[in-house]
């Protein structure tokens, strides 16, 4: 059996490129793509924590966690079309008219 | 057995119906019959029926006991009740034969005297009839409170009425006079039942406090202050010295008005408050000189103020602040007598007598100067002059009023006035001061006797001055002359009442009164040396007046030849400054004052809330830059935000 460690440390490592996408990238489809990483980053955890501790919990947790990404994704890219509908780009740095 | 008393609470309530009828429908229902007048008559004299009957009924003794008490709970609030009702006593009956009896009679007179006013006389009725109301309501208290609530009611009913004619400025501007310095008074009132409803324990019953006073005595500084404030609520409604300069200028009312309300009634009130109070006032005997010498000086003052003055209405209104303080010096020293010597005197009992005295003969001087007003349009005596051959029952009334008011026997005026200067100089004994307050009430009754016969002879006496107002001159209506001649009869006869037991009814029990008979009364007043010293002194004003304004061998000119007597004179026409000290008052002081307290609203107090304002302004302007719109920054601070959580919650939360 593979120690839990190497799950955590994954996560963390999947977790962290996913932050750093969010916070860095100007496309608004990668960032939404880094978002998917983050969740799959939890994923990988209820999943490792459930097969450690025997208790089945996690794993469900987990289908309902990709579920709703997949929901989350749908209205994601819909308002990203919309976005490249309305304004041209869909690069954030550009999309900043809610401000003071 | 039935009680005329036991419908006592009714008077006040008819007048009021009248109020409301006449104020509502007056120009509706009432179109074809004066717009109400003759509704405000009915109900008028529905009260001064029940009010006579009442009265006699009490100053009979025709109710058990002497005094009638009816209350009913109005308010209880944790540890006091205040309660509404009925107090009528013998002093009571006194002002209720006075108020309802001349109200009534002045209604009548004004069906007359109003006949040209056309629909505003719905308004005047109205009014007329809630002041009845409310001065029946006055007189019938059961208690201070309520007194107070009735009190500030006949005050508004004045300040309407005296601003009647309202688009005249000088009317609209005296009614605020009237209404701003009596009110000065109404606060000291205020102030006097905070004093007694502490010092009485909460409860401001007349019959409570009249029965338990000796229980709250001792330590009196206290008592002196509540009793000094109390007259202070009698010094702004009675035009005393120094709150009297708002009843000349009140004169701008209708006659109708200035006879019943600023002579024969309210102004009656604060006399009326003081000779309630008396029961408490007797105990504080600092209070009782200040009340005395405040009314020798407003006698005196007032009298002096007379002397020139070429408006009809104005001579008579100082009358009234003269005679007014003739009451209160009466009440005062009767009070400080009391004290200091436990005896029976005639103080209270004479200031009483020439409180109903000066009602009738007052309110029929008053009416008769209305009936002139109304022949010759004009109040200014000197356009007027022998206008006796055309009002030849004005005339002969008012020279009765005239007579009366002078202090010639056997009239009405001369009975009162004299047990007043005869009690003043009783006192001297006790303190030396009322001998000098006995010196200025014969000035004044000197006094009294010249202006009054310089305003009768000015005005009927000699050849018209003016032949346009001679000539459009015409006898009164008969609804006005005849209450001038009732009038008169009582002008005449009511100082016959002291031969009636009128001394032992109207005194307190507390003065132990006794009976005399008339044989008696006589014989004190005329072998008294006093008397015939007043009797001279009103001999002596009319001689004065005849010499100049009819036989005109003293011509009044010489009073204004000199630069010093023509100073004076002014300084008299000035009413010694007391205007001019008011308006300087009012715009230099009160003003100032507002201006201090606008400044200190709008620099400080606005400046505290505005400078809220701009700061949070300011930082806002600050702080909302870190709105960027851009949705990483924002990510990206709540990233940092949950990892600083994170730390924190490793170093200090316990988590590992």
């Amino acid at each position: 059996m593979i120690a839990i460690e190497y799950f955590i440390g994954l996560s963390a490592i999947l977790f962290i490129i996913g932050a750093v996408g969010v916070l860095t990238r100007k496309s608004a489809i990668v960032v939404l793509m880094c978002i998917e990483l983050m969740l799959n980053a939890a994923n990988i955890n209820f999943v490792a924590f459930s097969a450690y501790s025997g208790n089945m919990n996690g794993m469900v947790f987990a289908l309902v966690s990709i579920a709703i990404a997949a929901a989350e994704v749908a209205v994601g890219l819909a308002i990203v079309l919309n976005l490249y509908k309305a304004r041209d780009t869909i690069g954030l740095d550009e999309v900043n008219l809610l401000r003071w | 057995m039935m009680y005329w008393s036991e419908l006592a609470w009714l008077i006040p309530i008819i007048p009021l119906i009248s109020f409301v009828v006449v104020g509502f429908l007056g120009n509706k229902a009432f179109k074809r019959i004066e717009n109400g007048g003759y509704f405000a008559i009915l109900m008028a004299a529905v009260a001064c029926f029940l009010s006579l009957m009442v009265a006699f009924e009490i100053l009979t003794g025709g109710y058990p006991g002497g005094t009638f008490i009816q209350s009913m709970n109005w308010m209880t609030v944790p540890g006091f009740t205040f309660n509404m009702g009925i107090y009528i006593d013998t002093l009571t009956a006194l002002m209720l034969i006075v108020v309802s009896f001349i109200s009534t009679l002045v209604v009548i007179y004004s069906v007359g005297y109003m006949h040209e006013e056309g629909e505003k006389k719905r308004r005047y009725y109205a009014e007329i009839s809630l002041f009845i109301c409310a001065m029946l309501g006055l007189v019938l208290s059961s208690n201070f409170l309520q007194m107070f609530i009735f009190w500030e009611i006949v005050g508004l009913c004045s300040y309407l009425l005296i601003g009647f004619w309202n688009t005249k400025p000088s009317a609209a501007s005296a009614a605020k006079k009237a209404f701003l310095v009596t009110r000065i008074g109404d606060i000291m009132f205020m102030l006097g039942l905070f004093i007694f409803f502490v010092w009485f324990q909460g409860n401001l019953d007349f019959s409570y406090i009249f029965n338990n006073v000796d229980a709250f005595l001792g330590g009196n500084d206290l008592l002196t202050l509540g009793t000094f404030f109390i007259f202070g609520g009698a010094i702004g409604k009675s035009a005393q010295f120094p709150l009297h300069d708002w009843l000349p200028d009140a004169m701008e009312g209708p006659t109708t008005v200035s006879a019943l309300i600023h002579a024969a009634t309210m102004v009656k009130a604060g006399v009326y408050l003081v000779a309630r109070t008396y029961p408490v006032m007797v105990e504080t005997p600092n209070t009782m000189l200040i009340i005395a010498i405040i009314g020798g000086i407003t006698a005196l003052m007032a009298a002096t103020m007379a002397l020139n003055n070429p408006n009809i209405k104005r001579v008579l209104a100082y009358s009234t602040i003269s005679q007014l303080g003739y009451m209160f010096l009466a009440l005062g020293t009767g009070g400080y007598l009391f004290f200091h010597t436990q005896e029976t005197n005639a103080g209270f009992m004479s200031g009483m007598f020439h409180l109903m005295n000066h009602a009738f003969f007052k309110a029929l001087l008053f009416l008769s100067a209305g009936a002139v007003i109304h022949a010759v349009h004009t109040e200014d005596m000197r356009l007027m002059g022998g206008l006796s051959k055309k009002l030849k029952i004005t005339s002969l009334v008012m020279l009765i009023g005239c007579i009366s008011i002078a202090g010639i026997p056997p009239l009405s005026g001369f009975w009162s006035k004299d047990e007043i200067l005869a009690v003043v100089f009783e006192t001297g004994a006790e303190n030396p001061l009322f001998y000098v307050l006995y010196i200025m009430g014969i000035l004044t009754a000197f006094m009294t006797a010249f202006y009054m016969f310089r305003l009768w002879y000015m005005t009927f006496a000699g050849e018209p001055r003016d032949h346009h107002v001679y000539d459009h001159a015409h006898e009164s209506p008969k609804v006005m002359w005849v209450p001038l001649a009732i009038l008169a009869a009582l002008a005449f006869g009511s100082g016959f009442a002291l031969f009636f037991g009128f001394s032992e009814a109207i005194q307190p029990t507390m003065f132990h009164p006794h009976a005399e008979t008339w044989t008696q009364i006589l014989e004190i007043v005329f072998t008294d040396v006093l008397t015939y010293l007043s009797i001279i002194a009103a001999v002596l004003g009319i001689f004065l007046a005849y010499l100049m304004y009819r036989k005109r061998s003293i011509n009044p000119d010489v009073f204004v030849a000199t630069p010093a007597r023509r100073k004076i004179y002014g300084l008299l026409l000035a009413r010694y400054g007391f205007t001019a000290a008011y308006d300087w008052i009012g715009l230099k002081v009160v003003y100032g004052v507002a201006k201090a307290v606008d400044w200190f609203d709008r620099k400080v107090i606005d400046g505290i809330v505005n400078g809220f304002a701009i700061v949070t302004i300011k930082v806002g302007n600050i702080v909302r830059r870190g709105q960027t719109g851009f949705v990483q920054s924002y990510a990206a601070l709540v990233v940092a935000g949950v990892s600083i959580i994170v730390i924190l919650l490793f170093l200090f939360g316990g988590v590992i």
